[in-house]
């Protein structure tokens, strides 16, 4: 029973490979900034410079050899994107569909705010006006002459 | 209602419907779902060394008959259970379509014992450091990619196959034209 259950746990992983050799400082920073931008497809929200998966390294080592080649920053988005389209960006760029997204709330809080202002500026229809009650203090009300005497002393 | 707050009710409910569609759209999705884009692409192309012999086998040696790429691991307890599957494909379909195993993120000698031994009945492929699955875009394994004699990969299962899956994709890799993405 403790083979099958060591046997189940210990084959349920992958064996780690070491990944490619570093390129040089400024190369390898760069190396580094894209893996930052690009998800992991195997792990939950983590870029492939932070994960430790094995398929995340795999992807760093391809991110690494297309950088080591001379390929462009664009052309290595280009390159996953092209596999996995735009949900391999942890930051997708702001436009077609995308757009919408950071567009219709904004769009939304302008019509809103502008309907809000609209009403706030309509003037109140008279019979909404409060009518003076009998019970409301006048300048003659003898009682308040009495408090303000009562106050001035 | 005055024109003025016909037109605002309008735009309202325009912009309520088009976020409505939004987020439809995004909910309506598995999030883990990783999208297959290289339907109708031209395979990449690799020099793998066979598993047996250690021969390379190239995909431009393999063009001119339809081929069925299945991505597995020693590791992955749904490829020993789809394994027999693929097997029993490559000795039903083996006449006319092409079978290959890829090894992914495994140590040959891990792969080499998989599940007693791999079946002889279609070659496995060693995939050092998971290259070819990088270029092909593998998400995890199992996975199962059909690719017609002309070198395009028509589609892909990226869960495990069971026959009736596998006749009715290469059915479909015979016919023009993409057919549907299984996704995990």
């Amino acid at each position: 029973m403790t083979a099958l259950v060591l046997g189940l746990v210990l084959s349920a992983y992958a064996p780690q490979q070491a990944g490619s050799a570093l390129l040089d400082p400024p190369r390898e920073a760069r190396v580094q900034a894209l893996g930052k931008e690009i998800r992991c497809p195997m792990c939950q929200g983590l870029s492939i410079a932070d994960s430790g998966s094995s398929a995340a390294r795999a992807q760093m080592d391809k991110v690494r050899e297309l950088v080591a080649a001379g390929k462009t920053d664009q052309e290595i988005r280009d390159f996953f994107t092209s596999r996995y389209g735009e949900w391999a960006l942890l930051d997708p760029p702001a436009s077609g569909m995308n757009l919408l997204v950071w567009a219709l709330p904004l769009a939304l809080l302008i019509v809103g705010g502008f309907a809000i202002a609209r009403t706030m500026r309509r003037p109140a229809p008279a019979s909404a006006a409060p009518e003076p009650t009998e019970d409301r203090p006048t300048a003659e009300d003898p009682y308040l002459e009495a408090v303000r005497a009562e106050m001035r002393r | 209602m005055s024109r003025r707050g016909l037109w605002i009710g309008l735009s309202l409910a325009a912009v309520t419907a088009v976020l409505l569609f939004v987020l439809a759209k995004g909910f309506g999705r598995d999030p883990h779902e990783v999208p297959f884009q290289m339907r109708g692409k031209p395979a990449p192309d690799f020099t793998l060394k066979r598993l047996d012999t250690g021969a390379p086998v190239t995909l431009s040696d393999l063009k001119g008959k339809p081929l069925v790429l299945n991505f597995w691991a020693s590791w992955c307890m749904p490829c020993k259970a789809e394994h027999p599957v693929i097997a029993w494909g490559a000795k039903r379909f083996g006449q006319d379509v092409q079978f290959y195993g890829v090894v992914f993120e495994d140590t040959a000698e891990n792969a080499r014992g998989f599940a007693g031994n791999p079946d002889p009945s279609f070659p496995q492929l060693y995939d050092d450091h998971s290259r070819m699955a990088v270029d092909y875009g593998v998400t995890g394994v199992p996975e199962t990619y059909f690719i017609d004699a002309q070198g395009i990969i028509r589609d892909k299962v990226a869960a495990p196959v069971d026959p009736r899956l596998l006749a009715e994709k290469i059915a479909a890799l015979r016919q023009p034209g993409p057919v549907s993405e299984v996704v995990r």
